[in-house]
């Protein structure tokens, strides 16, 4: 029977605790890594082929750092493995380094890494039913094992979760048979132990991370920063981390902390971010030259946004526009966010720069004016240029409201067990391309844009049920609330406040208002709590 | 995932509770009158009390002590009605208890060794009463490895009583959850398919065959899936499932008719009928016939509801208080009992499905059976 409906593609759900766990560095010369997994893996695992060194099952598969952490949370609350905090920081290290997944093999899938929960995946067919209903695609996407590990998960799935049979879109099939027969088997073919991309990358001479970086990014209610963090080599591929830099509105942003990496290139950093402990998932480029991934809060992962670090280096380099669009016609003030900026400032062709308001090294603020054709333009100071950096537009033709589809959780007062699950919005405009036809390939993406909130029912029959007055409400910032957990008198069959809304963005200026739609569920709260989802 | 979550008005049902077991044990007993056939609704709460329940009085009898944890809850009673066989400790022993004593006369411990096993609601008693039945789905738990095996019937002799060991077992296929044994000495496996096995030799057949069913490409392979069956009162064993007809092989799901069905097993003859029963309306968790009439069929979930299956008609629906999982009706079919998921049960007339009283108990009942115990005095 269709009791347990919900097919879950968009998963957006419970708090990281321990995650956080992964930025502090394990301790100095974690004596021999191996040496440690066999001291504490032995009592229950076995040395096993002599060929591959032993250890049985952990041989067999490789996995991101989040994954080996909760496969040592499994060995931990179900199997009764102790071990002191530092020694499971320095085995899951050990692991992720030695039993990790090439920049390639994770690339797909980061996603899921950075906590960006609110997102619909793509999950290929054989495992969508089979493998992604429960917990994200990415989960597995994230692993490499033999086809007799492959086939091991589904025992343990099976074993831990002995019901699962049973569900709505298990009892319709054989699942442990189709799973055996089927999913193992593809799985290994896709996702295999061994392949070339890891060869390569455990040959490859990894990218030294220690030094300064510039950082540009986006904190939910505060907007675009841009800071300078230097990174100061520990231990064991631990580094402590000062960041200092400032808003787009020139308020100042500071913070400390410390950070990780693992398996050669996965950035791991935690820190106190004007005193909002902070989290900065990245992945380094092979070269070492840049980072790129996201920033959250740590006790809130759905408040974060997208970071990117580069290098700096002995000449200068362009980072950033802020904000990357200007309109034709006007005039505009333009901040560029580099290295080592110095010479003249050109914002490309069409594009005047009528005064320089302020300028250092790190930053130009320039008032211009563009004309010209709709496009991007190249921003140059001195020699450092950034293509495309700067996009001229005629108007906004359409604005995307991210995230597209999220869900929001009620929580708080009604029930003290759980925070509220709320959703950082953001609306981000295009202008239409050459075509002159928005919403085509060609459309120009001018960036992120100041716009007013609104929310609205999804349909008739939440505009009959009243989730737009129940189930929370957005701020001028985008940031939306859910309502209280619990039951609420005022609604039919003592239901809560959960809901089904649409998420409005309106940016006036042109002729006609444009607007951006995006879809949101308000469900209620999720009580399990998981490393990855 | 389905994930059962903890009820909010459990704490504030929880005091209510204890104020009417109370009540309930300090004043009631069962009162013996010879040649009648005295009724008893049964039902388990949390933390793991088998509740006894007067279904005139709209009371509490008695609440027996079960051991082990909570879960699942799922109860067979004797033929003779006089002990009620339940599985507790999340989802692993059958504990036989009489149910006017309270006294534990029946235990299988089924996990041990290495192998932990799991029942889903699997337990029937043969019709003489003297073997009890289970479906185990067992998994070894090796030092770095989980190993699942193949599901077995297993046969218990009820008289061997304390800590029984099985009696023989046979291999069964997965994913079964209600049984119930047939005056033909079969027992019924629900299960993908109704298939039948013979607990002496191991001997299975199809009864009905649902997830293997050859109705052709335009029919929805059935959803079938059955947490409670209680046909007690007319023999009988119902596995719902739902499917849709198709207009073309377009697929058009909203196009296509909906539709729930059921396979329903005489258990004096093992013999079944499958048949789409009515319309996909709403959702139904459980069904029990009329007793009077077998042709109407009562349903619970978020609503109570009775069906004309000849017609293939919803007759009556009506919105119930909360979501409950299990329903039964007395004898006489003049009233339907409805509870599961809570911690009450709503009492409705059948004729009106209209709300005529609830019990109100001491916990929560979750993925519990609602049974009816009948003695004859
Ligand atoms: C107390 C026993 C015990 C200890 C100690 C133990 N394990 Fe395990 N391990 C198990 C069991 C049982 C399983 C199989 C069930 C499971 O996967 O949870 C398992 C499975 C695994 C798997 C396969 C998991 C998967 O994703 O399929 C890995 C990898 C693993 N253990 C790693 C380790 C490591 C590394 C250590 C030492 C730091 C360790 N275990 C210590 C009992 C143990
Ligand atoms: C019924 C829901 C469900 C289904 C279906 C399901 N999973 Fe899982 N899966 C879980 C849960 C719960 C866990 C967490 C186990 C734990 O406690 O660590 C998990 C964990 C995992 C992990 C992480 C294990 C580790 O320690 O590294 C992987 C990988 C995974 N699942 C892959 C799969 C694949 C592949 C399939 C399909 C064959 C699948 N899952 C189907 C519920 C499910």
């Amino acid at each position: 029977m269709i009791h347990d409906y919900s097919i879950r593609t968009i998963f957006g759900a419970g708090a990281l605790v321990l995650a956080g766990a992964l930025a502090a560095p394990p301790v100095a010369g974690a004596a021999d890594g191996e040496a440690l997994l066999r001291s504490y893996c032995l009592t229950c695992h076995t040395e096993q082929g002599a060929g591959s060194g032993g250890l049985s099952r952990i041989n067999e598969m490789r996995k991101s750092p989040e994954g080996w952490h909760m496969t040592m949370n499994r060995m931990q609350n179900m199997h009764g493995l102790t071990m002191p905090p530092e020694d499971k920081r320095a085995v899951i290290k050990h692991l992720a380094d030695t039993r990790g997944l090439a920049p390639a093999e994770a690339e797909p899938w980061r996603y899921l890494l950075e906590q960006d929960t609110n997102r619909v995946e793509d999950v290929a067919e054989p495992y969508a039913e089979m493998c992604a209903r429960c917990h994200s695609g990415a989960r597995f996407a994230l692993q490499r094992r033999s086809a007799g590990e492959w086939a091991l998960l589904v025992h343990t799935h099976m074993g831990q979760n002995p019901t699962l049979e049973l569900h709505a879109l298990s009892r319709d099939r054989p699942w442990m048979q189709l799973a055996l027969d089927e999913t193992a088997p593809a799985l290994a073919a896709d996702f295999p132990l061994d392949s070339a991309e890891w060869r390569a990358w455990q040959a490859a001479v990894k990218p030294e991370l220690a030094g300064s970086w510039r950082l540009v990014g986006h904190v939910p209610g505060k907007g675009e920063f841009d800071a300078r963090m230097t990174a100061e080599g520990s231990a064991a591929d631990g580094y402590t981390l000062r960041v200092d830099g400032r808003y787009l509105d020139g308020s100042r942003l500071s913070g400390r902390g410390s950070a990780t990496v693992y398996t050669g290139y996965e950035w791991r950093g935690t820190l106190e971010l004007d005193g909002v402990p902070m989290r900065q998932v990245m992945a380094a480029a092979a070269d070492g030259a840049e980072m790129q991934g996201r920033m959250f809060r740590r006790d809130a992962r759905e408040l974060g946004g997208e970071l990117r670090a580069v290098r700096e280096g002995a000449t200068g380099q362009v980072i950033a526009a802020l904000p990357g669009h200007l309109r034709r016609g006007e005039t505009g003030i333009v901040t560029i966010v580099g290295s080592r900026l110095a010479g003249n400032v050109s914002l490309g062709a069409g594009v005047r720069v009528l005064e320089v308001l302020s300028r250092d090294a790190d930053r130009v603020v320039v008032r211009a004016r563009a004309d010209g054709a709709n496009g991007l333009r190249e921003v140059r100071v001195g020699t450092a240029r950034g293509a495309g950096m700067l996009a001229v537009y005629d108007r906004i033709a359409r604005v995307e409201v991210l995230p597209h589809n999220a869900v929001a959780r009620v929580g708080g007062p009604g029930d003290a067990q759980m925070e509220k699950v709320r959703v950082a919005y953001r609306a981000v405009a295009y202008a239409a391309g050459p075509d002159g036809e928005a919403g085509t390939d060609d459309d120009i993406r001018l960036g992120p844009v100041p716009v007013s909130w609104s929310i609205e029912p999804a349909d008739d029959d939440a505009a009959e049920a009243d989730d737009h007055v129940f189930a929370g409400s957005i701020d001028a910032d985008g940031l939306f609330t859910p309502g209280d957990a619990g039951p609420n008198p005022k609604r039919s069959m003592s239901g809560g406040n959960t809901g089904r809304l649409a998420v409005v963005a309106t940016v006036a200026g042109g002729a006609e208002p444009v607007e951006g739609r995006a879809s949101l569920l308000v469900a209620a709260p999720d009580f399990v709590r998981r490393v990855l989802d | 995932m389905s994930s059962i979550k903890p009820h909010r008005t459990a704490a504030l049902a929880g005091l209510l509770g204890a104020a009417v077991l109370a009540a309930g044990c300090a004043t009631k007993t069962m009162a013996p009158t010879a040649g009648v056939t005295d009724e008893y609704l049964l039902t388990v709460t949390r933390p793991g009390q088998l509740q006894v329940m007067d279904m005139q009085a709209h009371a509490i009898l008695r609440s027996c002590d079960i051991p082990g944890k909570f879960g699942s809850g799922s109860i067979a009673p004797s033929p003779d009605g006089r002990t009620a066989f339940v599985l507790s400790n999340m989802w692993e022993d059958v504990y036989g208890i009489d149910i006017e004593t309270c006294e534990v006369v029946f235990s299988a411990i089924q996990s041990g060794g290495d192998i932990r096993v799991k029942t889903f609601q699997s337990v029937a008693v043969s019709v003489d009463g003297r073997e009890l039945y289970t479906v185990q789905n067992p998994v070894r738990h090796l030092p770095d490895r989980l190993e699942v095996l193949q599901p077995q019937l297993a046969v218990y002799n009820i008289a061997d009583g304390l800590n029984a060991q099985p009696a023989r077992t046979f291999p069964v296929n997965r994913r079964i959850t209600k049984i119930a044994a047939t005056a033909t000495g079969e027992v019924i496996l629900g299960g993908a398919d109704v298939e039948a096995i013979d607990p002496r030799t191991g001997a299975t057949r199809v009864v009905t065959a649902l997830a293997n069913w050859d109705r052709g490409p335009l029919w929805l392979p059935p959803d079938a899936f059955a947490m409670h069956s209680q046909g007690e009162h007319v023999n009988e064993y119902i596995m719902p499932y739902v499917t849709a007809r198709f207009e073309s092989e377009e697929w058009d799901f909203d196009a296509a008719e909906w539709w729930w069905g059921f396979s329903r097993v005489d258990l004096a003859t093992g013999r079944a009928e499958q048949m789409e029963i009515f319309p996909l309306e709403f959702i139904i968790f459980t069904m029990v016939s009329d007793p009077n009439d077998r042709n109407i069929l009562y349903g619970a979930f978020n609503t109570v509801s009775r069906h004309d299956v000849a017609k293939k008609e919803t007759l009556a629906v009506e919105p119930l208080d909360h979501t409950y999982y299990a329903i039964n009706i007395s004898g006489d079919g003049s009233k339907l009992f409805i509870g599961g998921a809570g911690n009450d049960i709503s009492i409705h007339d059948s004729a009106s499905l209209a709300k005529i009283g609830s019990i109100q108990l001491p916990g929560d009942m979750s993925t519990a059976d609602l049974r009816v115990a009948r003695i004859r005095r």
